[in-house]
């Protein structure tokens, strides 16, 4: 990209701020810092290691309006129940909250502002990794922060489920936020999920940050279902505290190019995360999943385990690191990655990385990237399965591994259909 | 039922096949034996319609159909069943599924409703217990983890449950202890039926003491050099396939 469009194109996202600045009030100062910062790393350059395969050019050429803030009912789209207690993000924007049960609250960020949270807490720039730009651009932009408290010991019997829209005619851009805290000895379950329609080219630009406070155990479920023609950059900043667990999934489906860093810190001893994840980018999506684990304390535990299938012209990119600090004694961190291609034209960088600086540690990773096994495809068919049956039962076969860990029966049926549904359209016309 | 006329087979630039000629009626049970490389695997893979062999020349009609123009799929959907030398394992796609989508496609093929869940599990526990396999094989992936002996017995239980019109058996017996041998022949033994024929590939007699032939192929280099009935194939074992192919160049 010339010097002359990319100007043009942080003049647009100038434009955008100068308007959200004038109803910023009291956090003009922070947003306007966040967003100088932005503007100082600019779009990432071709030879940036972070961007390595995923190019953002379409992204920097488009022009984005700042989404309405508005309440209409008329873009809240339809979308499924995951869990009776829900909340609702329209481009941005907090519309809709049902009942939430005891020991679960969640506020906007005005509400938090006014209940005395410091701004430095609510609205922090994640600093580091390819997406600081982007952390600092959704600060400067950012309509509503979402604050979720889990208190201390509760177990809300319900998760929540956090949907995330995008939706509307326009070409516009929205950069929610979300904050999640699960104190002390707490146990919550929070769907994350990403959804939207196909109406416009739309820039979703997410950031969540995830505190799990000493012996709690917090479950993510992450449906990423944006609109076939979105944008999304969405970043996760979790830091686990002492014997506290992260358990995450990931279910990767859409977008037309999405992009999830995931960082996470042990940051106590003892504390431990499991990261299991599924991208399927068929058609001409482009997924890029960046997970990173930080293993910053002694007998802390990291298991990552993402699949991903490619189709078409889609294209997959997973990048896998885990960095075991000199603090961090008798640490074990392994990670796999596998990934499947089911047609020619499709393609999956993988990059596993593992960094270790202290000496007494398990670690281990793998990452293969195949097709579909000719003999079993043979097998299946020789039995009368038809080739699309055989090959759809192969490719469930491959993600089952994944899918099978989903402990959420909604969750895991919500992946499921899209899923079938996806399956079924692409094997349609076998390779 | 199988007519094979002048056959001829390669795997790249190599002719494995040189001119197989083989009829089969309903009701019979052939055994092709031949040394290691005659080319019986091949015969069994071609007619399966397993990729990676060129066929040349030749023509192979399966109740009047041109059976080597046809997808494997469809010719097991017309009652062709192949038991693979290695049955191969398929993590995540459990036997239970397996059975029940193959049963239902060749089913469908006939005309046939789908079974239901019910009568599904009932088919199958019987078709279990004649080859002594515990249900919880059910459950678990295809052939997965299997020893050599239960992949074996898997291969028989799935051709018992589909009822094939002609059952091609790949080596079946190799590599079985003889108490499983006994289970697999016991279970092939059942399917013999007056509108069935059976294709035993085998390299050893020992299968046919305990699966009766009624005619007896010696395959070598890629041609049936000579048939006979069952007496042909304790011959064999006596006088080994040297004695054969020399009667063939002789003669």
């Amino acid at each position: 990209m010339n010097a002359a469009l990319a100007e043009e194109s942080l003049a647009s996202y100038g434009v955008a701020f100068e308007s959200a600045r004038a109803v910023a009030g009291e956090t003009e100062a922070v947003r306007s810092q966040a967003f100088a910062r932005f503007a100082e790393l600019g779009f990432p350059a071709a030879r940036d290691e972070a961007w390595k395969y995923t190019s953002l050019r379409r992204l920097e050429s488009r022009r984005f309006q700042a989404a309405r803030r508005s309440a209409d009912a008329s873009d809240r789209p339809d979308v499924a129940a995951l869990s009776p207690c829900r909340v609702m993000l329209v481009n941005g924007t907090v519309v809709d909250r049902s009942a939430l049960p005891s020991g679960l609250r969640v506020r906007t960020l005005d509400e938090a502002l006014r209940d005395g949270e410091p701004q430095s807490a609510l609205l922090r720039v994640a600093t580091g990794g390819g997406t600081e730009r982007f952390a600092a651009l959704n600060v400067a932009l950012c309509a509503d922060t979402v604050v979720v408290d889990i208190d201390e010991r509760a177990a809300p019997e319900h998760p929540l489920h956090l949907v995330l829209v995008s939706a509307g005619a326009e070409a516009h851009m929205a950069h929610p936020r979300v904050l999640i805290r699960a104190a002390r000895g707490s146990t919550a379950g929070i769907v994350l999920h990403h959804a939207g329609d196909d109406g416009a080219e739309r820039f979703v630009n997410s950031f969540v940050e995830v505190e799990v406070a000493t012996e709690a155990t917090l479950r993510l479920y992450r449906l990423q279902a944006a609109g076939t023609r979105s944008f999304l950059i969405e970043r996760i900043e979790a830091t686990v505290g002492a014997r506290a667990s992260l358990l995450m999934h990931d279910a990767a489906l859409d977008a037309s190019l999405s992009r999830l860093d995931l960082n996470v810190r042990l940051a106590a001893p003892g504390a431990a995360t499991e990261l299991s994840g599924l991208f399927l980018a068929d058609g001409a999506r482009h997924l890029d999943s960046h997970v990173r684990v930080d293993h910053l304390a002694p007998d802390t535990t990291s298991l990552v385990d993402y699949r991903g299938v490619a189709a078409g012209r889609g294209r997959g990119v997973f990048n896998g690191k885990a960095v075991v600090h000199v603090d961090a004694q008798r640490s074990n961190a392994r990670q796999t990655n596998r990934n499947l291609l089911l047609t020619p034209g499709a393609e999956i960088d993988s990059k596993p990385e593992l960094e270790i600086y202290a000496d007494d540690v398990k670690c281990s990773h793998g990452s293969t990237t195949g097709q579909l096994d000719p003999a079993a495809l043979f097998y299946l068919r020789s039995r009368g399965l038809g080739e699309r049956e055989a090959r759809s039962a192969l490719t469930r076969a491959f993600a089952g591994a994944v899918l099978s860990r989903m402990d959420l029966a909604p969750y895991a049926a919500a992946v499921h259909a899209v899923l079938d549904e996806r399956l079924n359209r692409l094997l349609e016309t076998p390779a | 039922m199988l007519s094979i006329r002048d056959l001829h087979a390669r795997i790249g630039a190599r002719n494995i096949l040189k001119g197989v000629d083989l009829e089969v009626r309903p009701g019979e049970v052939h055994a092709i034996m031949g040394p290691n490389g005659s080319g019986k695997s091949t015969l069994a893979s071609v007619l399966a319609g397993r990729a990676g062999y060129e066929v040349t020349h030749g023509t192979v009609e399966y109740l009047g159909l041109d059976l080597l123009a046809m997808e494997p799929e469809e010719r097991a959907r017309a009652g062709v069943f192949l038991a693979f030398q290695y049955p191969v394992e398929i993590p995540g796609v459990n036997n239970a599924y397996l059975l029940k989508a193959a049963l239902n496609a060749i089913r469908r093929q006939r005309g046939e409703p789908e079974v239901d869940a019910f009568d599904f599990l009932s088919l199958i526990r019987d078709k279990m217990k004649l080859m002594q396999m515990d249900e919880s094989f059910l459950s678990r992936g295809v052939n997965e983890g299997f020893s050599g002996g239960e992949k074996k017995r898997n291969e028989i239980l799935q051709m018992a449950v589909l009822e094939p019109k002609l059952a091609l058996l790949d080596e079946t017996d190799s590599g079985l202890d003889i108490d499983a041998l006994r289970v697999v022949a016991n279970g092939v033994n059942s399917l013999r039926a007056p509108d069935r024929a059976i294709v035993l590939v085998t390299h050893y007699q020992r299968l046919l003491d305990y699966i009766e032939p009624d005619v007896v192929h010696v395959l070598s280099d890629g041609r049936i050099l000579r048939s006979g009935d069952k007496s042909l194939a304790l011959e064999l074992e006596k006088r080994g396939y040297d004695w054969v192919r020399q009667e063939a160049a002789v003669a």
